[in-house]
């Protein structure tokens, strides 16, 4: 196993929204955490990306206790993040914002990023950084814009390639198609499961969207009043009568 | 950066470069109090629009250079000059280390700024205690240096050379924080800046970043001061004072905080304020602070930043990078 999690309680003072969290995740999984507003979703993914601490449980990473390693850390240990609104950095250009992923872990992993005074990214790193942007749909034209004048859709796309050029191990993302247009969601979906089939990529995903969890995810967790109330493949969790009474409706019964 | 804003700088670097044959001792004096003042606004924009942190106290840093300076030029020590501006940077930067090491492990906004004011009202009112450092009067009638580098001799005291050495030292400061902030370095300062918990999950240390951009930060400024000794022969502790310390703030408000060269632009439009309105007891402060009230309503990202918007327009287009 890559992840393995047990016991993650969380309280906001003499509020407790995660009740004792157990789970694994192996290697080259999907896994995906779903619920209601309020469920405990999000907190849950801060305390599993190092932005929360956990007031008891303990998170291991192929064996070794993370529970109090900072997020820096965690990256630097192969955690990749998006987030719900995609962070990208926005007065810089999309090049640069993939250059500064793979700066940073040439930094960490014992690379090279060049001496301190050479102004430009060295050749490796832009050669790399622009197989990327292409890997994902941006055409060269659009490299020097800036990554701030870029749509939603564009902006979750680029997230991507900045949180891909660290090459991680575990790819966290929280909603990767919340705001999206139909179209752009649906080429996200298709983008993460090019992704998953390429690369193998262990990935944790939150999401409202049903559809795309039932898609992508291998297993998946619903979390109800921040307690799981059920956890395996898609298709028995689907059919479970406590998940379709108090999340998914009736609508996904023959989805 | 666009071509008008590129024609701009080549333009004040032609005037430093020829200013005392083209104007009077006067206004060359100037040009040198401005070039340093130059490499004490690009320092604290360093740290400002790279690493986004704000600091109220940055002329302690100027100061300990200005003052370690001073004190060993007017006592004569036997030290090389370009040894004794790096010991200033590094008395700065482990001043500023210490200051990162204590203040950043709990604060970086608001709190930060004051802590840096109230450290650096500090060393105002210490300097007030010291004979050393001439109490609250200063120190005066600093010695200029003769310089010796083997082949040649850089004599201070010759008006002329004196200029060109200042101008020298600040042009190798300016290039090398330029080179600073377009590298690797640079871009790991900007991520966490405009987004430190993106770049906390690529994996960069933000305290870290934050720790060494204050200390190079700190080095850089004692630099400017420790050129200041020489060339004003006089430092008083209005130097240190928090005057000085928005000096920086001004000069990037009005050049554009955003853009590396923004501040030299701000200090050249301050010092211009100051030499015209000399002769108006007070109008320069009304006009100073007229001039950042209109730029902060007209045109918020400073000169450059309005020119960069006038260039867009005209363009078009949506212009790339970090001019």
């Amino acid at each position: 196993m890559i992840l393995d999690v047990q016991g993650i309680e969380m309280s906001y003072g003499a509020l407790k929204v995660l009740h004792g969290i157990d789970l694994v995740v192996e290697k080259s999984e999907t896994f995906a955490i779903i619920g209601p507003n309020g469920a405990g979703k999000t907190t849950l993914f801060k305390v599993l990306t190092g932005e929360a601490m956990p007031t008891a449980g303990t998170i291991r990473h192929n064996g070794q206790d993370i529970t109090k390693l900072p997020a820096h850390q965690r990256a630097r240990r192969g955690f990749g993040r998006t987030f719900q609104v995609a962070r990208v950095f926005n007065e810089l250009d999309l090049r640069t914002n993939v250059v500064i992923s793979i700066e940073s872990r040439l930094r960490y992993s014992g690379g090279n990023p060049g001496p301190w005074w050479r102004w430009k990214p060295s050749r490796d790193v832009q050669a790399e950084a622009d197989e990327i942007l292409d890997r994902f749909g941006f055409p060269r034209r659009r490299w020097n814009d800036e990554a701030g004048y870029l749509s939603h859709g564009d902006r979750k796309r680029l997230e991507f390639c900045v949180a891909l050029a660290t090459k991680p191990e575990v790819l966290m993302l929280d909603e990767p198609t919340a705001g999206m247009s139909p179209s752009d969601r649906k080429e996200m979906t298709h983008l993460l499961a090019r992704l998953k089939a390429e690369t193998g990529i262990t990935i944790l995903m939150t999401e409202h969207d049903m559809d795309i969890i039932f898609e992508l995810a291998d297993r998946l967790m619903v979390l109800n009043f921040g307690e799981v109330i059920a956890m395996g493949a898609p298709g028995a969790v689907r059919d479970n009568p406590t998940v379709r009474k108090v999340y998914l409706g009736q609508d996904h019964q023959h989805a | 950066m666009n071509r008008a804003a590129q024609a701009a700088l080549l333009l004040f670097l032609l005037l430093f470069l020829f200013a005392p044959f083209l104007v009077n001792p006067g206004l060359v004096f100037l040009a040198g109090f401005a070039m340093i003042q130059i490499v004490f606004a690009l320092s604290w924009n360093l740290l400002f629009s790279y690493a986004g942190l704000i600091s109220f106290g940055h002329a302690a840093f100027f100061g300990i250079g200005a003052y370690i300076s001073a004190v060993a030029l007017r006592d004569g020590y036997e030290i090389h000059f370009v040894l004794l501006i790096l010991v200033c940077a590094a008395f700065g930067a482990l001043a500023a280390l210490l200051v990162a090491l204590v203040v950043l492990r709990r604060a970086s906004g608001v709190q930060f700024a004051v802590l840096t004011l109230a450290l650096s009202q500090l060393i105002v009112v210490l300097i007030g205690y010291s004979s050393l450092l001439g109490h609250d009067e200063g120190i005066a009638a600093i010695p200029r240096p003769a310089i010796d580098f083997g082949l040649f001799t850089v004599d201070m005291n010759q008006p002329l050379t004196s200029y060109y050495f200042v101008l020298a030292v600040c042009l190798l400061a300016v290039g090398l924080m330029w080179l600073l902030a377009k590298g690797h370095v640079g871009r790991a300062m900007r991520a966490v800046r405009i987004d430190a918990e993106r770049a906390a999950f690529v994996g960069i240390d933000v305290w870290r970043v934050r720790v060494i951009a204050f200390t190079i930060s700190g080095a850089f400024a004692a630099v400017a001061g420790a050129m200041l000794a020489p060339w004003s022969q006089i430092i008083t502790p209005d130097y240190v004072n928090w005057l000085q310390s928005a000096q920086p703030l001004f000069a990037a408000l009005l050049g554009g905080a955003g853009f590396f060269w923004g501040p030299v632009v701000g200090v050249i439009g301050l010092s211009g304020i100051n030499y015209l309105t000399r002769t108006f007891a007070g109008l320069s402060e009304v006009l100073v602070g007229a001039s950042l009230i209109l730029v902060v309503l007209v045109a918020p990202q400073g000169i450059l930043g309005a020119l960069k918007q006038l260039a867009r327009r005209r363009g078009g287009r949506t212009p790339g990078g970090h001019a």
